[in-house]
């Protein structure tokens, strides 16, 4: 029993390390304005849906297969944009458009 | 004894407060000088890329390996900073309404109910401008008007309007006050929300 939670633990282990090395897990400086790794890109071409609060507010929602981001629509002024697009709760578009890994989440 | 108690707290506050104001005095005397105290700051490079959001709006964008952080640029009075296609339409306020005006036209009607009917946005952002020749308050109070005049066009026209504002003069095209940078400035913007 005790053995089997040990190589538990070293697997976990392995998938950790193997996932800081193709995601680029220790990186530094100007390499953070680059998605590296197996889904490596130039972060300029990650492709956005619509999440809507539940106050009814639209934010930009890209789920990049590691990395998720998430931020503001707004208007002009500065406000943020409350268009209707779909109910709270809920995502509208292509988010997961930008990379090949399946994402089970 | 809950007297001298007292008497203690009401020293040691006179006494925090005037190490409070030597304190402010010195701060005083540093800024004066026009140079804050150098010092060594302890933390990381993150340099950011940009991203740009279907609107034409940049967000500052980074990639830590494992996290991603996302956040909107914004000019320092808390606006978007964005490209110039995020705009649909302009339109300038000599075509559509009579000096301080807010009703359009037969004409102006047909010409936005087109533009909103085939427009093929999701729905739409509308902002009356002035120029600068009025006060303010008139100048805040003639672009509502106008905007919501375009506002009520394209309901009838059965599209979504998302958001109607006037912003007066406050938010120039052009700068100067030659006779065509006022012109410029004399508008309503359409943004498309898709």
């Amino acid at each position: 029993m005790q053995m089997i939670t040990i190589a538990k633990y070293v697997a976990l282990g392995g998938f950790l390390s193997a996932c800081a090395s193709i995601e680029g897990g220790e990186r530094t400086g100007a390499e953070r304005s680059v998605d590296a790794g197996i889904d490596s890109k130039s972060l300029t071409q990650l492709v956005a849906g619509v999440w809507v609060s539940p106050d009814g507010c639209d934010f930009w929602l890209i789920d990049d297969g590691f990395e998720g981001y998430l931020s503001d629509r707004l208007t002009p002024d500065g406000r943020p944009v409350c268009s209707g697009v779909a109910p709270p709760n809920t995502v509208v578009g292509p988010f997961r458009e930008g990379s090949d890994i399946p994402d089970t989440l | 004894m809950a007297r001298s108690f007292k008497d203690t707290l009401r020293m040691f506050a006179s006494g925090f407060a005037a190490v409070a104001m030597s304190l402010a005095l010195v701060a005083e005397a540093a800024q004066a000088q026009g140079h804050p105290p150098a010092r060594t700051v302890v933390g990381e490079e993150y340099t950011p890329t940009i991203w740009i959001d279907p609107d034409g709006c940049e967000h500052w964008v980074m990639d830590d390996g494992f996290e991603g952080y996302m956040s909107p640029r914004r000019t320092r009075d808390g606006r978007p900073v964005c490209r110039r296609s995020q705009i649909c339409g302009v339109i300038p306020s000599d075509q559509l309404f009579r000096t301080d005006k807010s009703d359009i036209d037969e004409n102006g009607r047909n010409q936005l109910d087109n533009f909103f009917k085939t427009a093929n946005a999701f729905g739409f952002l509308i902002y009356g401008h002035t120029d600068a020749r009025a006060s303010d308050e008139y100048n805040m109070a003639l672009s509502d008007r106008r905007a919501n005049a375009v506002a009520d066009i394209a309901r009838a026209a059965g599209v979504r309007v998302v958001d109607v504002k006037g912003f007066g003069e406050r938010q120039p095209r052009a700068s100067g006050n030659s006779p065509e940078a006022l012109q410029q400035n004399r508008r309503v913007e359409i943004y498309c929300v898709r």
